[in-house]
């Protein structure tokens, strides 16, 4: 073989080779942002991906999610144990080292969202698709920012997917509830108002319009005092009342023992067998001093404080909400002796929560009045974040400011909830003012221990120094230094950013007084 | 040949008839007589050369001189000069010697000779590797070459060293080597374990920047050029060099015997709470004096025989040269039921085309196979447990079934059991083929392609059925995990060398590409409904689930080089080399580099300081990558897959039913580039009187930036951490390589080679983060090593442990918040707040050594042989997680099982030994459990005999040599373990702080071995 033949054989091989490497990377293996949500398929897979980041454990999954929110005088824990984190709110004492601070993981739910509303109108799916999908994702994006903005005041406006490496300062509170009404203007228009049995756990335009109208009314109070808004909030409330499907008709105790109810606006959905529990439910809310025939015993959580429990009017709601016969187990280990919560065989000597007890038809505490067959931590209740009676006490307090004086509707609405819970009505002929104080006081109890909804009240109507003072004398004292100084009691209404993410974050300034 | 060299010189004898033409003949042998075959003798200040035959013999003319000088030349041989009388004949015994300034050394896409070259580099040569029976590349390396650190991290068959040139350089990415094997840069797991070590012929380190940035991206943790043997010209050699080593755990821990045992657990109870009766009776306990039991150390361990066979056939003609070559190892480990076994086969065959074109074919295969050899060294190892066992348990019960669990001692399954029964198994199939053409297009110009292919299948195969640990809990399983890769490069490249006058000058040009791919599918079948087919039949589990994976990563580069040097005294190397990736967003990065060296002995003024033979000053700067950013690292993807069948993705609409969740995963940032190691070195080699005394010193200092870590992310943005480059971090050293012939005196000769080696980390920023606290390195420890800025990596985070608790001091301790009482631990208190907690951590130790070292001797009288080489560490620590384990009441270690727990505290005999009190604070995070693991090896101790020539000559054998060997026969260390060598590096997300943490590792075994080389 000639040599030149060979040489330039040699070099066109070496130059056949050469140049069809490409650099570009394609993981064939894995998906990436870059090519997915290409279908119907795909946004719906990721929309699933927005959804559970709120379910998790760590989010909203259990109790820690409302860490921030045992300032109210609905919460409080035990003294000792290891209910540190909830401890430190409890006393109005958080710092920004707390680890039990889930809510801030909130932010997991918001980065799913922002993705995909990002991404959605590339797929090749139908119109109709791409808007139940996107009105999802407002909606969820939007709750998200409800809740940290009501927790922590500013924070960065993040609405679209960014590099790890920039540094966002922290946006005012009037920017951040710009884009949650906006969010949520956008969520009605695009959600449908009902979804098939099988995907009752989506949001529904009902559930945009009823938070909406939440919203309005949070704006209207502290720190934004926007009173105009208490006209919007009313006139979101008052279309859900008179044209969507929800009712009282369950009574109160099986509200929190049934999954999705005629009165569930919005409910995040669980499956204990498929590993997404719901962990508020069941042991957290049970004495530690109480042991179930399996073993098991309570957790010891949470539980209200004394003087909320003493101050609730005696009807049947409030038995369905408060537990205060506890059952301590015998030593055969089967029987059970009964004891008043303040017995001083019981640790706490504190009432406890019955409501959160059963979970799913007793799939939390497995239980009769004289015995505990089982607990357990996980259960499958589905946890309801708007419920009925919030649209129409929403209603009841916002017409009832915004014109000065309660209307007809705005008892009618609170009376519903009334009746449900067992009491007759509201005394009638109440001024603006009076009326509003006793929507509060029956939010108080309609949704006592449900995720900062009495803490949010407080917040926006600037309530901890009645809330203060009307405290008895609970283990765990709020240390006089805060209450007694106005400023200091005032920088409470927030709670602080994060340890990590300050240090993370060396431009943003931590919440006055952290 | 013979007929040409014939012809050449009648030609010549012809031309030079008139010019009183004489033929001079000789013979060229080495020092011991034998010749030497293809040497190189010329007639100096002439063109007039020739090569020896096979028998060593030449005939030369000695081109019309009246009193010529043959200059006699051989690789690996110090060149001899010498005046010949025209017409006589003549003996050349040639010199052995390896450091040579005028040897050839492969520098990275070429060689060059040792003298011109200007980085720091050092050699390893097939003699030096020959003296210890190795089977792995990386041991040739340990205590032979300065600035080279090497540790076994694991005593079991097959695994790969850990290899620190100049220290750490980086904490996400690989600190290991880049090994280039006959030009391919692909030194993986499996090419490396196909090399026979009886076909390499050199290992060249390339050590700092300046020598290495022509690997650009890759070169940061230094190179390794591999060069396997070629054959020779001449008739066919056949050469047979089987070994036989019988292995043995060099150490076992003191550990009680069933009686001890029982005092012990009694004494533990006793400890816990005075009242309680102890669960051992005297009656019962004089029984336990006579209990065989079960002396775990012995039951998990065996003594193998490991068996090495290699026979390889080689020769060749003026054109044509092969060698061919089967390795079977055979390695049973210490373990039971563990064992590694390769073949190798190679062919290695160059062709001289014609004056211009030169081939060269090696190809090679791997067919491994390998059982339970893959412990990652962890307290629940089958190893790990054998101390935490209860000895008064057999193994089996009376009917031969393994008692899988004991209501003392570890919690966890019976380690003989796990081995026994618990299998992973792993083989594959490896063929790599290179082929390189090398055409002279013009004098002086080469063009070069160097094409490799690599083709790697593997299939592992796991069995844990209902008799193992996972069967214990419900999760046995059967599994088979494939991966196909392949690895391929294509290097083309020309070369210019040319000499003007006193300029003597090389320059090269490369475009190189490589791309490797690997496509994976696993197989997991859990809960299987039988195990009588093994891990054969994954069909018939209660649950199934597939997974599945591919990368492909895809380098383009280019360089070049020039090589200067003027009068042969002044030499100046300098490279620029630009790699493209595929991995980074932006793809190209450039690793530029330059040096410069001196060599003074060739100055006139040196000309009479005779005691000089050579000196050479050298000064380098160069900056050269790690590529720790792993594939698609920029990309941002979307999750899947769960990690589990029922793993938690996905959401539920109603409660019930499934809908798959695909979030997206954490976010990336596409600005992230390679680790870059910026190098400046200096250093000096010197050899004096005749070149009987070698030295090399260099000093270096390394500046490694952009380190990649992951970082934490804030919460805003999804949290847990993303990749990012942050930081920086030195490496400054010393290294010394002296070497010398102290006796030479007629058959006795005495060599001798030092090796010792200075390194320095320190951790020069971290993005504004003051300290990183890393965990989860094995399940024994937590948050042990700190990340400070200011202080070397992978320091050791914890209590500083003062002792015990003294009776005199029993106030003191009850003023503590948890009312500590004598036999309690006492650790500093370095906050005051007479509370333990992480607060009071302090960093109590460090994993790496502050210099280590090695010492080769070599001693021959006649045809005996005797050689022996110590090597070492100094200035590092262990945590143990052994010890702690062994005290029991740590994880599954319930009681102690260690002997020296009986000498524990107690009113009467304070020791330091704390107590099992309920109020102790027994942390394993201390510095009660870091030991000094500085070490002194003998590493080898080897005497051969070499039959004698005559004797061989009639049996037609051309070489007949036999030896005994040990090796770890001693070993002197503070350390309590096992062996200080071994530890976890190579564990976990970063791997290079965990060097120094030891949790239950295999340590290196003591193997006597004795082998044979003939070559006929």
């Amino acid at each position: 073989m000639s040599t030149k033949y060979l040489t330039s054989l040699a070099l066109m091989g070496s130059l056949i080779f050469s140049g069809c490497q490409k650099l570009t990377e394609n993981p064939k293996a894995t998906i990436t942002a870059l090519t997915y949500y290409n279908t119907a398929a795909d946004l719906q897979a990721a929309l699933s991906g927005v959804y559970e980041q709120y379910a998790y454990d760590g989010t909203w999954g259990f109790t820690n999610r409302m860490t921030t929110y045992f300032g109210a005088d609905d919460l409080t824990t035990d003294p000792g144990l290891n209910k540190g984190p909830l401890r430190e709110f409890d006393m109005l004492s958080g710092t920004s080292q707390n680890i039990g601070m889930d809510i801030y993981n909130t932010w997991k739910g918001i980065y799913q969202a922002n993705n995909l509303l990002a991404v959605y109108q590339k797929a090749d799916a139908p119109d109709s698709i791409k808007n139940i999908v996107a009105g999802q994702c407002y909606f969820l994006r939007a709750i998200g920012f409800y809740y940290l903005v009501r927790t922590y005041g500013p924070l960065p406006l993040v609405t679209k997917p960014v590099n790890p490496n920039s540094h966002p300062k922290r946006d005012s509170v009037a920017k951040i509830y710009d884009t949650i009404v906006a969010d949520l203007q956008k969520a009605k228009s695009l959600l449908p108002n009902q979804w098939p049995p099988t995907e009752i756990g989506r949001a529904t335009a009902w559930a945009a319009r009823s938070l909406l109208a939440d919203v309005y009314l949070t704006m209207a109070g502290w720190p934004l005092n926007q009173t105009s808004n208490y006209a919007l909030a009313a006139a979101e409330a008052d279309y859900v009342i008179k044209n969507g499907p929800f009712n009282l008709s369950t009574p109160y105790d099986k509200v929190f023992t049934t999954n999705n109810t005629p009165e569930t606006v919005f409910a995040l959905q669980f499956s204990v067998p498929k590993s997404l529990p719901q962990r508020s439910y069941g042991n957290s809310c049970v004495p530690l001093e109480e042991v179930a025939v399996n073993g098991n015993s309570g957790w010891d959580d949470y539980y209200p404080e004394i003087n909320f429990y003493k101050k609730a009017p005696a009807c049947f709601r409030t038995d369905a909400t408060f537990y205060t016969t506890l059952k301590l187990r015998n030593n055969d280990g089967v029987t059970y002796t009964l004891v008043n919560w303040d017995d001083p065989r019981t640790r706490a000597r504190h009432p406890y929560y019955k409501k959160f007890r059963a979970g799913l038809n007793g799939d939390g505490v497995s239980e009769t009045a004289t015995s505990i067959a089982y607990m357990n931590p996980s259960t499958n209740k589905a946890l309801d974040i708007i419920r009925y009676p919030q649209v129409l006490l929403d209603y009841a307090e916002a017409s009832t400011m915004a014109t000065g004086n309660p209307s007809p509707d705005a008892y009618a609405a609170i009376n519903q909830v009334r009746h449900r819970a067992g009491l007759g009505d509201l005394v009638s002929g109440l001024g603006g003012i009076a009326f509003r104080d006793s929507v509060v006081f029956e939010r108080a109890y309609e949704f006592a221990g449900e995720f900062g909804m009495r803490w949010f009240d407080i917040v926006r109507l600037q309530l901890l120094p009645q809330v203060t003072a009307d405290r008895a004398n609970e283990p765990n004292q709020i240390p006089t230094s805060i209450t007694s100084n106005p400023t200091i009691l005032q920088q409470k209404y927030l709670a602080p950013i994060p340890f990590r993410d300050m240090n993370l974050e060396p431009g943003w300034t931590q919440n006055p007084g952290y | 040949m013979k007929l040409h060299i014939l012809l050449l010189l009648f030609t010549l004898g012809l031309l030079r008839v008139y010019s009183q033409d004489q033929v001079i003949k000789g013979k060229v042998t080495d020092e011991e007589g034998r010749p030497l075959v293809g040497a190189t003798v010329a007639i100096k200040n002439t063109n007039i050369s020739t090569t020896t035959d096979v028998s060593g013999n030449f005939q030369i003319s000695s081109g019309g001189q009246l009193k010529p000088i043959l200059v006699v030349s051989y690789v690996g041989y110090a060149n001899s000069e010498l005046a010949a009388r025209p017409g006589g004949a003549f003996t050349v015994s040639l010199r052995q010697d390896a450091k040579a300034l005028n040897d050839v050394v492969v520098v990275g896409y070429g060689t060059q000779r040792k003298r011109d070259v200007t980085g720091s580099t050092a050699t390893v040569r097939a003699d030096e590797i020959a003296k210890r029976p190795l089977v792995r590349v990386e041991q040739a390396l340990q205590g032979t070459t300065s600035g080279v650190v090497v540790q076994s991290n694991s005593g079991q068959p097959g695994k790969s060293l850990s290899v620190r040139i100049r220290g750490a350089s980086s904490i996400t990415g690989s600190n290991e080597p880049l090994y280039v094997i006959d030009g391919f840069i692909g030194g993986n797991t499996e090419t490396l374990a196909s090399l026979s070590m009886d076909d390499i012929e050199s290992l060249e380190i390339l050590k700092d920047a300046s020598a290495t940035a022509i690997y650009g991206s890759r070169g940061s943790n230094g190179v390794v050029l591999i060069t396997t043997k070629s054959g020779k010209e001449g008739k066919t050699r056949i050469d047979i060099n089987p070994w036989f080593s019988k292995a043995e755990i060099p150490k076992k821990l003191k550990l009680m015997n069933p009686y001890e045992f029982g005092l012990g657990v009694n004494l533990q109870t006793k400890q816990a709470n005075p009242t309680q009766t102890p669960p051992f009776f005297d009656a019962q306990l004089n029984d336990l004096k006579t209990t065989k039991g079960t002396d775990w150390q012995d039951a998990v361990t065996q003594k193998p025989w490991i068996q090495n066979y290699q026979v390889s056939v080689s020769g060749g003609s003026s054109n044509v040269r092969y060698l061919f070559s089967f390795n079977h190892l055979d390695q049973p480990g210490l373990l039971i039921n563990s064992w590694y076994k390769r073949s190798t086969l190679r062919a290695n065959v160059d062709v001289k085309v014609n004056d211009r074109l030169d081939l060269k074919f090696n190809v090679y295969t791997l067919l491994p196979n390998s059982r339970n050899n893959d412990f990652a060294g962890d307290i629940t190892d089958p190893f790990a447990q054998a101390y935490q066992w209860n000895p008064i348990s057999p193994i089996r019960d009376a009917s031969g079934k393994f008692i899988l669990q004991s209501n003392l001692g570890s919690n966890a399954t019976n380690p003989v059991a796990q081995l026994t029964n618990g299998l992973n198994d792993n083989s594959g199939t490896t063929v790599v083929g290179t082929g390189v053409l090398n055409y002279k297009i013009l004098k002086g110009l080469t063009f070069t392609t160097n094409n490799t292919y690599q083709s790697t299948n593997s299939l592992q195969q796991e069995l844990y059925g209902p008799q193992t640990a996972q069967g214990i809990v419900g999760a046995d399983f059967a599994a088979a995990t494939t991966n196909k890769y392949y690895n391929w490069q294509n290097s083309n490249f020309l070369t210019y060398t040319n000499r003007f006058g006193d300029h003597s000058l090389t320059v090269l040009a490369l475009y190189e590409q490589q791309v490797d791919q690997n496509i994976m599918v696993k197989a997991t079948s859990t809960n299987l409904s039988t195990y009588g087919n093994g891990y054969y039949n994954l069909g018939v589990g209660a649950a199934q689930k597939t997974t599945s994976g591919y990368y492909k990563d895809v380098l383009e580069s280019y360089m070049g080089r020039v090589n200067y040097s003027f009068q042969d005294k002044y030499l100046l190397t300098a490279s620029v080399r630009t790699d493209g990736s595929s991995h980074l967003t932006n793809k190209w990065s450039t690793f530029p580099s330059a040096a410069v060296g001196w060599l003074i002995s060739k100055e006139k003024f040196m000309e009479n300081v005779s005691w000089i033979s050579s000196l050479k000053l050298r000064a380098g700067y160069g900056v050269a990558g790690n590529q720790a950013v792993g594939a698609y690292a920029t990309i941002r993807k979307v999750d899947g897959q769960s990690s589990t069948p029922y793993g938690n993705a996905g959401y539920f609409y109603d409660g019930t039913t499934l809908s798959v969740a695909t979030p997206l995963g954490q976010p990336t940032t596409t600005t992230l580039k390679w680790e870059r190691d910026a190098t400046t070195d200096a250093g000096i080699d010197a050899s004096f009187l005749h070149g009987r005394i070698t030295l090399s010193i260099d000093a270096y200092y390394k500046k490694i930036t952009d380190l990649l870590y992951a970082q934490p992310n804030p919460g805003w943005n999804n949290g847990g951490t993303y990749q990012n480059n942050i930081g920086s971090m030195e490496n400054k050293g010393i290294e010394f390589a002296i070497g010398g012939t102290p006796l030479s005196e007629g058959r006795l000769k005495w060599s001798t080679n030092l090796t010792l080696s200075f390194n320095r980390n320190k951790v020069l920023s971290l993005a504004g983060i003051d300290s990183v606290v890393e965990g989860n390195i094995g399940s024994a420890q937590n948050g042990e090593v700190i990340l400070v800025v200011g202080q070397p990596l992978g320091n050791f985070y914890g209590y500083k442990y003062l002792g015990t608790w003294k009776t005199h001091e029993a106030a003191e301790a009850a003023s503590f918040v948890k009312h500590y009482v004598p036999g309690d631990s006492k650790y500093f208190d370095r906050n005051g707040d007479h509370d333990y907690s992480t607060s009071d951590y302090m960093v109590i130790g460090n994993g790496t050594p502050k210099y280590s070292f090695g010492w080769i001797n070599d001693f021959s009288y006649g045809n005996w042989n005797l050689s022996f080489m110590i090597q070492g560490t100094h200035g590092n620590q262990i945590f143990s997680g052994t010890i702690p384990y062994a005290f029991g009441g740590e994880g599954d270690a319930r009681n102690p099982t260690i002997k020296d727990f009986l000498n524990s505290w107690s009113p009467e005999h304070e020791t330091d030994i704390p107590a099992m009190h309920p109020s102790n604070a027994h942390a394993i995070n201390s510095s009660r459990f870091v030991y000094d693991a500085s070490y002194v090896k003998l590493k080898n101790l080897s005497i051969s005999y070499r039959l004698p020539h005559g004797l061989l000559n009639r049996a037609m054998i051309r070489n007949l040599e036999v030896y005994v060997s040990g090796q770890n026969l001693v070993t002197m260390t503070h350390y309590p373990g096992y062996d200080p060598e071994v530890s976890n590096a190579n564990y976990g997300a970063h791997p290079a702080m965990a060097q120094g943490l030891e949790t239950g590792v295999v340590p290196n075994p003591r193997t006597y071995t004795l082998g044979l080389r003939a070559g006929f």
